[in-house]
């Protein structure tokens, strides 16, 4: 494997007493598209900020390319104009009183480039967020959309190690955050770069992203792919933050070498191998993706499903929502269109035993 | 590993900005705290000054046996309590007119306002005793035509003349000022809420929209109380000559004794300040509870009372008191420069501009003159320079001792001027700073400085503050080093600021009386001292020539400033 861009290992950062990155380990390789993904405040911005020397660590340390970049233990710090990274704001952060063209020189400028190869590594980065032509237009004259190109062409201009971006989108409305997110992604597929992204949108992580690190309470909960994240979660947090998640409670059954749950009075079987390391008796927390439950008629139950009752249903126009009560249970469950069942109707809802999640409930 | 020769030590980059923190604590714990500590200990001290010290409580004793010290006291009190009251009604009236009904012309009222505001108020001082003197004053003499009055009606060398006087210089206009955008902020949706909930107007205003502008209101006026209490100028024209004394014209008069009695003057000072900073500390303990809650509402009120044919009453009153208490003063400051001996209309020639021939020839005019420029010029430049980066600091939350910067910063605001003075004259007569601060313009541009604390500090800092950090960290992570960002994001972002304040402290330097008279000398006496002697030496049309032209000095500046201003924050 190649050198690692960009290294956290056992960072901390603390505000008073309060941890905001508690012991934070993660490593960025080079083309990567790396997202850190959290609720507000659980501190996946300053470990953004903490890359960009925003602010300085507690304890552990960084490395850019290998190179240590902030070290408390060896009293090292890199300023953030030292760093050669590029980052875009939440805010965009476009200075209001320079046009265009001198925001996204305005990197090249601190580094004395020559008037001519500016106007061009300008021209080029423009072109690249399709702002053309804009170079004379004043900061404030620009739409939320330009103004976020604007902070990308600036981020780019000078080729950085890194790209950070903090939120690029979340200040965009839904139309155009689906378009920019689009274009980013083919950007940096394109320029091959790495990044680092924070958001706190799942939808984002997922389909841009080629590692996703889930962050809670300045812990790293989970680091994997989109699709380990979401098909096999960790931890209940990480399943429920990405997407929802169907909560069941029972007791493990041993039944000669398979093992099976049992939830209020009936069962079903899991695949073998998956009860391996629960004891019988055991208080389980089972956990599934509702669009890995499916709704079947009754006659059609089997070992991996169990029986309810429809209580509600919810026409949503391309499919319809079932709640159904399985043993005390309210599921919220969605089904197609072709399958109908009223209020009332006995089922039977099967569970994929692939996609499931089993955890040790609290003594 | 070319990364590696780049890197600082930890320890060395926050010494940087550590290192301007400790400088700025250090300037103003010895400019700010060490008058007040010269203060009070000079008060326990009954040697005379420059002299070995001698401990005793002497002066305390003979300030309290002094029946006048506690009357003047007192007297601070009642005329900063008594045109309080009738200033801070008129004030809301004026306020909710402008913001909150359809009276025509609230925009133009509210500029009057914020006009009058900065129109010095030792000329309207003297403005007022060229229309309400009783030996020439002129409505006394217009009164005195009409048989039935027995002549003189006014008298403003008493007490309910300062009182209206006061009513005149500052007082409404900065209520004004402060309280319109507060009716304009708060939230119509409250309001509209209540009207819903089946409220009728009057329910209303009584229900929800007073008790949400309360807490405005008594910090409002616990702010004029405090500043009313510090008032010089008024009272050094108007109380003085009739043995009328508030507590800054008592020190000053302890300062001018022969031989001079500074002991009384600082246990006098001594007290006031302890009463002071009690006052203030109640003051922010209680804004500290309340002061969001009015400012909480979202978007401009739209919801506004319709006064009917009352509109156009209402507008005709607020112009009338504009005109009264600012115009006509001010007409008059116009023709008691231009006549020949203020009066006298009976005159052959009653009119004249030999009195600004003279004005403008005096010698003494041109030193003064060549002073105010150099102290104005001085504290303007050293308050952008100062709290720009205090400003910085505090918004930043990069410093670590913020608290108590932030502290010092008030103090200015707690302390009148002329006791903050009376405690740098302290410093300066024993210290080594004498050489170059004692009786020179350095001297009184330093104190000026220091005056201007409060309000600067809040307006960088509320600047900074609004510009966030993200402007400032884009710039370093772009590669900037932290003076090349500061040089080329953050100032000319806050220049809209810069200029606003340097205008400020340079208007304010210009007309201050208070805070240069206990500091200036022959050779560094600026123009506001130079019209207090002319109105002391009698010498009114000539006083009235130099008042005027500092008004129109300091309005002119205060008009390019606001439209530079404008201009930058349009831009």
């Amino acid at each position: 494997m190649a050198e690692p861009v960009l290294k956290f290992s056992e960072v901390t950062k603390r505000f008073g007493d309060y941890a905001a990155v508690n012991g934070v380990s993660f490593e960025l390789q080079p083309g990567e598209f790396f997202t850190l993904l959290g609720p507000s405040g659980c501190g996946k911005s300053t470990t953004l900020r903490l890359a960009a020397g925003l602010e300085s660590p507690d304890e552990g340390e960084i490395l850019l390319n290998g190179v240590p970049i902030a070290s408390p233990k060896r009293g090292l710090f890199v300023p953030p104009d030292k760093r050669r990274m590029g980052m875009v704001f939440q805010s965009y952060a476009i200075w209001p009183h320079m046009t265009v063209f001198e925001n996204v020189a305005f990197p090249l400028r601190v580094r004395g480039e020559a008037a001519a190869s500016m106007r061009k590594k300008v021209g080029d980065a423009l072109e690249i967020v399709g702002l053309t032509g804009f170079e004379q237009r004043g900061a404030t004259e620009l739409s939320g959309g330009q103004q976020q190109r604007v902070a990308l062409a600036r981020a780019l201009v000078y080729t950085p190690t890194l790209l950070l971006l903090d939120e690029p989108l979340s200040n965009l409305d839904a139309k155009l955050r689906e378009q920019m997110r689009t274009e980013l992604h083919a950007l940096q597929q394109r320029l091959k770069l790495t990044v680092l992204y924070v958001t706190h949108d799942q939808t984002e992580a997922m389909t841009l992203s080629d590692r996703i690190a889930v962050v809670r309470q300045g812990t790293l909960e989970q680091i994997g792919s989109p699709v380990e994240i979401y098909e096999r979660p960790a931890t209940p947090f990480v399943g429920n933050f990405l997407g929802r998640t169907v909560t069941l409670d029972g007791k493990v059954r041993k039944r000669g070498g398979a093992t099976e749950i049992e939830i209020a009075e009936q069962t079903f079987r899991l695949d073998e191998n998956r009860g391996d390391g629960f004891a019988e008796g055991a208080a389980v927390r089972v956990l599934s993706r509702p669009e890995d439950i499916e709704i079947l008629p009754p006659e059609q139950s089997a070992v991996n499903s169990l029986k309810g009752r429809v209580t509600a249903v919810a026409y949503l126009g391309e499919r319809f929502e079932y709640t159904v009560n399985v043993g005390g249970y309210s599921l919220l469950l969605a089904a197609s269109k072709r399958q109908r069942y009223a209020v009332g109707a006995e089922v039977c809802v099967a569970l994929d035993p692939n996609h499931l999640m089993l955890l040790p409930l609290g003594s | 590993m070319t990364t590696i020769a780049i890197a600082v030590p930890m320890r060395g980059r926050l010494n940087g900005l550590r290192l301007g923190e400790y400088l700025l604590l250090a300037f103003f714990g010895l400019v700010m705290g060490l008058p007040i500590l010269f203060l009070l200990a000079g008060s326990f001290n009954v040697a005379a000054p420059g002299k070995e010290a001698v401990l005793g409580i002497a002066n305390w004793v003979r300030a309290f046996t002094d029946p006048g010290t506690l009357n003047a006291l007192w007297m601070s009190f009642l005329i900063s309590i008594t045109h309080l009251i009738p200033g801070m009604l008129l004030s809301i009236v004026m306020a909710w007119l402008i913001a909150r009904t359809d009276m025509p012309g609230g925009n133009l009222i509210e500029f009057l306002c914020w006009f009058a505001y900065f129109v010095p108020d030792f000329p309207l001082v003297l403005a007022w005793i060229l229309l309400l003197d009783p030996n020439f004053g002129a409505l006394n003499t217009v009164a005195g035509a009409l048989a039935f009055i027995e002549a003189p009606l006014f008298n403003p060398y008493s007490f309910w003349g300062i009182v209206w006087v006061h009513l005149s210089t500052g007082g409404v206009w900065f209520k004004v000022m402060l309280l319109t955008p507060v009716f304009r902020r708060l939230g119509a949706s409250l309001e509209e809420a209540a009207r819903v909930s089946g409220a009728d107007a009057f329910t209303t205003l009584r229900r929800v929209t007073i008790p949400l502008l309360m807490p405005m209101v008594l910090a409002i006026s616990a702010l004029s109380f405090i500043r009313g209490l510090e008032s010089f100028n008024t009272e050094l024209l108007l109380g003085s000559p009739v043995g009328i004394y508030v507590y800054a014209t008592k020190i000053y008069d302890y300062t001018r004794h022969e031989p001079s009695a500074f002991g009384e003057a600082t246990a006098l000072g001594s007290v006031f300040l302890f009463v002071l900073v009690i006052l203030s500390y109640f003051y922010r303990r209680h804004l500290r509870g309340k002061r969001f809650t009015v400012v909480t509402g979202q978007g401009y009120s739209t919801l506004h009372v319709k006064l009917g044919k009352w509109r156009y009453a209402a507008f005709g009153g607020c112009l009338l008191y504009v005109v009264v208490m600012m115009a006509l003063p001010l007409a008059f400051l116009l023709l008691g420069s231009v006549m020949r001996r203020y009066g006298f209309f009976s005159f052959k020639a009653p009119f004249t501009l030999a009195h600004w021939q003279n004005l403008f020839a005096d010698p003494l005019f041109l030193v003064s003159f060549k002073n105010s420029l150099i102290i104005a010029v001085a504290t303007a430049v050293g308050s952008i320079a100062i709290y720009s980066t205090v400003g910085y600091l505090l918004a930043s939350r990069k410093a670590r001792h913020s608290a108590w910067l932030e502290m010092l910063c008030w103090l200015p605001w707690v302390v009148p001027g002329i006791l903050m003075s009376l405690g740098l004259l302290w410093v300066f007569l024993a210290t080594p700073a004498r050489a170059l601060l004692y009786g020179s313009v350095w001297g009184i541009a330093l104190a000026l400085i220091i005056k201007e604390s409060p309000v600067c500090t809040q307006a960088f800092k509320a600047a900074f503050l609004q510009l966030g950090t993200d402007l400032e960290e884009a710039a370093r992570v772009s590669g900037a080093s932290w003076s090349y960002m500061f040089r080329k994001i953050l100032l000319p972002l806050v220049a809209p600021i810069a200029a606003t304040v340097g205008l400020l402290s340079f208007g304010g330097a210009l007309t201050s009386v208070g805070t240069p008279v206990l500091l200036y000398s022959a050779q560094s006496r600026p123009l506001a001292i130079l019209l207090m002697e002319y109105s002391f030496t009698g010498e009114v049309e000539r006083a009235a020539a130099l008042g005027l032209f500092m008004t129109v000095a300091v309005s002119v500046m205060m008009l390019i400033g606001r439209k530079i201003g404008l201009k930058l924050v349009g831009a």
